[in-house]
């Protein structure tokens, strides 16, 4: 196996309770050259893609009020709209599950995959899925899990981790991806135009859905007023899965749930343009319960909370259920412009992650999330729902402060004495000069001839080894004017 | 299915007492809902002839064929658009107009034909259900002229005709003109598509990688739209 043929080289971990702090996971995409290239070339299109087609709507800012209020008023009354889902869903045919926490979805679609005597499922890309760790599970079980969606597949086959929401893979270049397809689907020959690569997953997979009985997907919307699931997508793999196995599974977020069918004249003009910077992506399907000679004839929805109703119970971090997974945020997200998606060690990446993951993890893992931001508020600018990300972020980081002032120990870390002793000076004019005065003394061994401070000793270290200081100036401001009166007078 | 049905149980508790106490009322619920801002554009502005003519750029602009032809000429347009093609073995809805079926063709008409068989078609004739221009979709919910979904998915090749008047502007016009919620629903825009690779756009990956679109002229009206 080649070096840089295995994209596990370094293999990211995306297991929140197990991954090492943004900062220190940042590294290795801050070393790589060609990664950070790969992540700001996609990003990059997709987003120039996005401020043209939004700019052409002069109804966006509308869009984004509906789409914003609407999954208010669902989360508002989320209780009833789940209940009239899995009341329409079961009269047209499907079967409605439940599942409080990840362990319990994975079970459930185990025993419906045990029932079936299914030994393979093709997948549609489902971020939900990736959340509750499903294909290890699958596999450990016995059961041979296959991605149909492009950039899943790469992913798969060259066992590699997405760096991102919708286009998982984008960290992955061309040559990348040849060589995996090649090594894997056992064509040498293979050339890295990316049309051939297409081609190659495209009778990859041509046998596999038609052979394969069993399908797992995810929900972009559910229906209450229909019992309708829709799911949005581009190649084509969305519909076969869809369309040709006898059983289908869908993993949905309970708070994916939309009041009627209507209500898609909203969510579809703002995702694709999003998403993607369509003005509606290739595929869209939505169907509801089973549709007799037409499609799987038997259907599962599993309805997951997995932390869900807790952020619902939180005022300002409510906001957060809201996502139509979209991945605006980290399209324009300068952090995860630079680090790349891997850095959050999460499957949701970008400033979407930062505030959905530490809640997802009941804010036992991922304290360091909420602090990878410039709390520029860009994110919140793109969200097609107006999902306030900052605001998030702050009460989050608050969170994470109370957490570690009531650990024993915190009180000998050299950042709270520092912050402690900062608040009784800043409190009296006096000391505040005197501080000044001697700051100006202190750190003025320091200072360059440029004005600038390069290096600290100790824990001031931490600052300058990865950026400069300004000198202090030779007067304050307020010593400035005193001279300044005295002069004038 | 007992603990399934006790997580049920969790669930919506936990749901219930993170937002409002009591359950609301049917009535309260609508109500509700009814007052939900909606100030986004909900008609088009167009008359009826620039709608279409931009649903036609809009698909051309997805690398889809357009043509025009009037009501009168739909099976000599399908004829034409056939013999361009260069193909032999089509497959059609089972409630596809029998005109429609141009002779000289080999035709398969889908009365519930296995997935292996609609796979050994090289192309598929189908009606749709409407259009909107704004963002160039064909929407179909596979009515009988229509066709199962499986139809416009397997073969390499989609023709589809389109009458104008089934055209709206805007996407909350196609909505409006639902009477009822379909039971299945196809949302087409341009043929099937990949950008995972370095962000270059390759079209066709697992849906049809041609897509033909006949539109027939609506000679009845004239001017405005709807």
């Amino acid at each position: 196996m080649s070096e840089t043929a295995n994209l596990a080289g370094e293999r990211p971990v995306l297991d929140p309770a197990l991954a090492p702090p943004f900062p220190q996971a940042a590294l290795p995409v801050l070393r790589n050259p060609q990664l950070r290239k790969n992540v700001t070339h996609a990003i990059d299109v997709i987003q120039g893609k996005r401020a043209r087609l939004v700019a052409e709507k002069d109804d966006w800012q509308a869009l984004r009020a509906a789409g914003a209020a609407m999954k208010d008023h669902v989360l508002e009354n989320l209780g009833a709209y789940l209940e009239e889902f899995e009341a329409k869903c079961t009269a047209a045919g499907g079967q409605v599950h439940w599942a409080a926490d990840a362990g319990e979805a994975r079970a459930i679609i185990l025993d419906i995959l045990r029932a079936e005597q299914a030994r393979e499922v093709i997948k549609i890309k489902t971020m939900t899925s990736a959340e509750i760790q499903l294909n290890p599970f699958l596999e450990a079980a016995g059961v041979g899990v296959f991605e149909t969606d492009l950039a899943e597949i790469i992913l798969q086959l060259g066992e590699g981790e997405p760096s991102h929401i919708v286009v998982p893979a984008l960290h992955v270049n061309r040559s990348q991806v040849r060589e995996i397809f090649a090594r894997k689907m056992g064509l040498p020959e293979l050339s890295d135009d990316p049309k051939a690569l297409t081609a190659a997953a495209r009778s990859y997979l041509r046998r596999k859905f038609l052979t394969i009985p069993t399908a797992i997907g995810g929900a972009n919307f559910l229906i209450a007023e229909t019992g309708g699931v829709a799911v949005v997508e581009s190649e084509g793999n969305g519909r076969m899965c869809l369309t040709l196995p006898r059983t289908l599974i869908t993993l949905a977020g309970i708070e994916k749930v939309l009041p009627r069918f209507a209500d898609l004249e909203v969510m579809l003009q703002v995702l694709a343009r999003s998403a993607t910077g369509e003005r509606m992506n290739p595929y869209t399907s939505l169907w509801t319960g089973v549709k007799a000679g037409d499609g799987p004839e038997r259907f599962h929805v599993v309805l997951l909370d997995n932390g869900r109703s807790r952020i619902l119970a939180r005022h300002t971090e409510r906001q957060t259920l809201r996502c139509i997974r979209c991945a605006a945020c980290m399209n324009a997200c300068p952090v995860y412009r630079q680090t790349g998606g891997h850095a959050y060690g999460s499957v949701y990446p970008g400033p979407i992650g930062a505030i959905l993951t530490p809640q997802l993890e009941e804010m036992r893992h991922a304290q360091s999330l909420p602090y990878a931001s410039s709390l520029c508020g860009a994110c919140y600018e793109v969200c097609p729902v107006k999902i306030n990300i900052p605001e998030v972020l702050l009460e989050l980081r608050a969170q994470v402060v109370d957490q570690e002032r009531k650990q024993a120990g915190r009180i000998f870390d050299p950042m709270y004495i520092g912050l402690r002793i900062a608040n009784v000076i800043f409190a009296r004019a006096w000391l505040f000069h005197l501080a000044q005065r001697l700051g100006r003394m202190g750190l003025g061994l320091f200072t360059r001839k440029d004005g600038w401070i390069h290096a600290l000793p100790s824990v001031g270290a931490e600052w300058t080894q990865t950026r400069d200081l300004r000198g202090l100036p030779k007067q304050t401001f307020h010593e400035w004017w005193a001279a300044r009166q005295k002069e004038a007078r | 299915m007992n603990r399934n049905r006790s997580s049920r149980q969790q669930i919506l508790e936990r749901v219930g007492a993170a937002t409002q106490a009591a359950a609301p009322a049917a009535a309260q619920l609508a109500e509700a809902y009814a007052e939900l801002p909606r100030e986004y554009r909900r008609r088009g502005a167009m008359g009826a002839e620039a709608h279409v003519a931009l649903m036609i750029e809009r698909l051309r602009e997805y690398d889809a064929e357009v043509v025009e032809c009037a009501p009168g000429e739909v099976a000599e347009a399908i004829a034409a658009q056939l013999a361009a093609s260069g193909k032999r073995k089509f497959v059609a809805p089972a409630g596809l107009p029998a005109r429609w079926m141009a002779p000289g063709f080999e035709w398969m008409v889908d009365n519930d034909l296995p997935a292996s068989a609609i796979e050994e078609a090289e192309g598929v004739v189908t009606a749709a259900f409407g259009g909107v221009a704004e963002s160039g979709t064909i929407v179909l919910h596979h009515g009988p002229a229509e066709g199962r979904r499986v139809l416009t998915l397997l073969p390499d090749w989609h023709l589809c005709v389109l009458g104008a008047s089934q055209v709206v502007e805007t996407l909350p016009e196609y909505f409006a003109r639902c009477e009822e919620a379909p039971q299945v629903v196809t949302w087409i825009s341009g043929p099937s598509a990949t950008a995972d690779i370095e962000m270059t756009r390759i079209k066709g990956v697992h849906g049809p990688r041609f897509l033909h679109v006949i539109v027939v002229r609506d000679e009845g009206r004239e001017g405005n739209s709807n």
